[in-house]
């Protein structure tokens, strides 16, 4: 038998008390709809108006059903009382009709006071996530302590790794970014200062504001973004494959063995890395102030010791080890705090980064205030 | 009561453990013997994973007591938490082994943690417990990546055995394995058994698995241990879940092979 595409035979009979016979006919399925789609659909509304005990429905020529047909034809016969059907599609029509009565999840309706709720949820679980970064930074202090009296279980192997991810692999991009808003901010500034006639003072605005405050910054924003994330995808992943289980249950302090050797390695490559954006930021300044002001080299090497006293190196420095320290531990609450399941990895892999930008630039806020009568 | 002389490796009492606000387990209560395999089994979400947790100190349970080697995990002598946790071997169902090392590595790692122990000796050590399941030195090599589903859960399993635990447990050991490698490891751990008496926990839902292996069976329904006794008389309860379970055509088939 050739296939034949769905179809449906209206009849209306006026004197009839069901005046309104509807015969469908040929292979209601997902393919077999698509023919005459517009004017199927168009005729099953009509006749899904018209008062249920009016229709008639005859459904025996109807070769093949399946679940497309069916939702079709038991959306138009909702009620309707008067059914032939052969008995092979009884039960699947049966089935969909009552999958159509199924009351849909109710949506809720609007409260006035969601940004209430919203908001006290959104502090309950950050009261939650306090606690544990507290627990957590605790457990940790702890650990480094005993790590102190047994040196030799201290994880050289990952404390090693982590300075080489966070550090060497990081300097290309650092000190390419350094450089760059080295010659912009010099850029800048000159543009300024020429007007003033106060071309020397470049040196002081750019030596200042690299060493005590971009390098530290754009080198632990960029460490946030990639070891970071990292550290929370390596973690969150140790989860999901219920690695982190597996050491608690053999007794390793996950603390010790995962996140001490890991914060410990970024707060010491971070200031390494710090200092050679540093060095990369005043290299684009040198340029641009030989450019546009006629500083030489010389003489801006000579002019940045004076300009710039060495406590603001110092205090850079030592910011970044307190960056580095609250990327690596940020990034490491994230990452144990991972659910086994996808979703979870890729929220927590985007909140850590940004919890730990945020966080550096509180620290730096914090570190602004406290230090605002040094250098 | 300890059980350090006692005969009970696990004891559970009273647990009251919650998912959310719903109660998951209620009034349970287990105990395993030092000298059996006790199997536990139970519908899909009747919380033998969270169980299981409880045992493992991952989870801290709402209320009741949960003692391995008489100890609660709760305990404040770190190092008696400690010594306990070293007695007990745990095979993850897929495994758990640590991506970033290798199959020696992985074996070596409790051994290594447990510390005082020469390299040649955990060397030693690993290439027994590698042999203990069917795995050759030159396997050692191999990151866990490399691994068939049937090898992971043996380096699995020698990792779980490498400190010579007295208690092994199992979650779900031959998931994931065909008829045939499902055999072969429910044989390798009965082998095991003889050379070193440990009492085994396993969660498992294969059938044949449970006849070969158990000594006792432990049904979670209804929030709580309903019945924990020989496969026999477990299986004669009138209750719904231990009904279908044994009472299907695949539970009458495993009984009457064995």
């Amino acid at each position: 038998m050739p296939a034949t595409d769905a179809a449906l035979q209206i009849e209306t009979l006026a004197q009839d008390p069901v005046p309104v016979r509807a015969r469908a006919i040929g292979q209601w399925t997902f393919n077999g709809l698509k023919a005459r789609r517009d004017e199927l659909a168009h005729n099953l509304a009509e006749l899904a108006r018209q008062p249920a005990e009016r229709v008639a429905w005859d459904l025996t020529g109807v070769t093949e059903l399946d679940d497309a047909g069916a939702v079709w034809l038991a959306h138009a016969m909702h009620g309707a009382q008067r059914v032939a059907v052969s008995a092979r599609h009884r039960d699947i029509l049966r089935q969909v009709s009552q999958g159509l009565l199924a009351p849909t999840e109710a949506g809720g309706r609007f409260d006035p006071l969601w940004a209430v709720v919203w908001l006290g949820q959104a502090a309950a679980e950050f009261a939650v996530h306090l606690r544990d970064a507290v627990a957590l930074l605790g457990q940790l202090v702890r650990d480094g302590l005993g790590m102190l009296r047994r040196p030799r279980d201290f994880p050289r192997r990952e404390f090693s790794a982590g300075i080489f991810r966070a550090g060497v692999t990081a300097l290309p991009v650092t000190m390419l970014v350094g450089f760059l808003v080295g010659i912009v901010l010099t850029y800048l500034s000159a543009l300024q200062l020429k007007r003033y006639g106060a071309d020397l003072l470049v040196i002081n605005i750019v030596g200042v504001g690299v060493v005590r405050e971009l390098g530290p910054m754009l080198a632990s924003i960029i460490a946030a973004g990639r070891s970071g994330s990292a550290l929370t995808a390596q973690l969150g992943v140790m989860r999901v494959t219920e690695e982190v289980e597996a050491l608690s249950v053999m007794g390793v302090s996950i603390t010790a063995r995962l996140v001490l050797p890991r914060v410990l390695a970024l707060a010491i490559a971070l200031p390494l890395v710090a200092f050679c954006t540093d060095i990369a930021a005043l290299a684009g300044a040198m340029l641009v102030s030989q450019f546009t002001l006629g500083i030489t080299p010389a003489a801006f090497l000579v002019a940045l010791p004076k300009a710039v006293e060495v406590v603001n190196f110092w205090i850079g420095i030592g910011k970044s080890v307190a960056f580095g320290f609250a990327v690596a531990f940020v990034a490491c609450h994230y990452g144990l705090r991972v659910l086994p399941n996808t979703d979870s990895l890729a929220l927590g892999v985007t909140r850590s980064v940004v919890a730990a930008i945020t966080c550096v630039i509180i620290l730096d806020a914090v570190f602004a205030i406290m230090l605002r009568n040094v250098g | 009561m300890s059980a350090e002389a006692g005969e009970h490796v696990i004891e559970i009492e009273g647990l009251l453990n919650l998912v959310g606000t719903q109660v998951l387990h209620r009034d349970l209560s287990l105990r395993v013997r030092r000298d059996e395999v006790l199997s536990l089994v139970g519908g899909s979400g009747s919380g033998k994973t969270q169980l299981l947790r409880v045992i493992l100190g991952l989870k801290r349970p709402k209320a009741g007591v949960a003692r391995v080697f008489g100890v609660s995990w709760d305990d404040r002598n770190a190092k008696k938490v400690r010594d306990a946790r070293r007695r007990m071997g745990m095979l993850f169902q897929n495994g758990a082994l640590y991506s970033a090392l290798t199959v020696y590595d992985n074996v070596a790692f409790p051994l290594r943690e447990r510390g005082g122990l020469a390299e040649e000796d955990i060397r030693a050590i690993v290439n027994t417990k590698l042999a203990q399941v069917e795995l050759e030195p030159r396997h050692g090599k191999l990151l866990p990546a490399n691994l068939s589903g049937g090898m992971v859960k043996r380096v699995s399993l020698a990792r779980a055995l490498a400190l010579s635990p007295d208690l092994l447990i199992l979650d779900e050991p031959t998931a994931g394995l065909d008829p045939d490698r499902a055999l072969r490891f429910v044989q390798l751990i009965k082998r095991l058994r003889q050379d070193h008496r440990f009492a085994v926990l396993m969660v498992t839902h294969d059938l044949d698995t449970l006849h070969e292996l158990t000594d006792r069976v432990a049904v979670l329904a209804d929030q709580h241990i309903i019945a924990c006794d020989t496969l026999a008389a477990v299986r004669g309860l009138e209750h719904q879940f231990v009904q279908n379970f044994f009472g299907g055509h695949r539970g009458r088939r495993a009984l009457q092979h064995g």
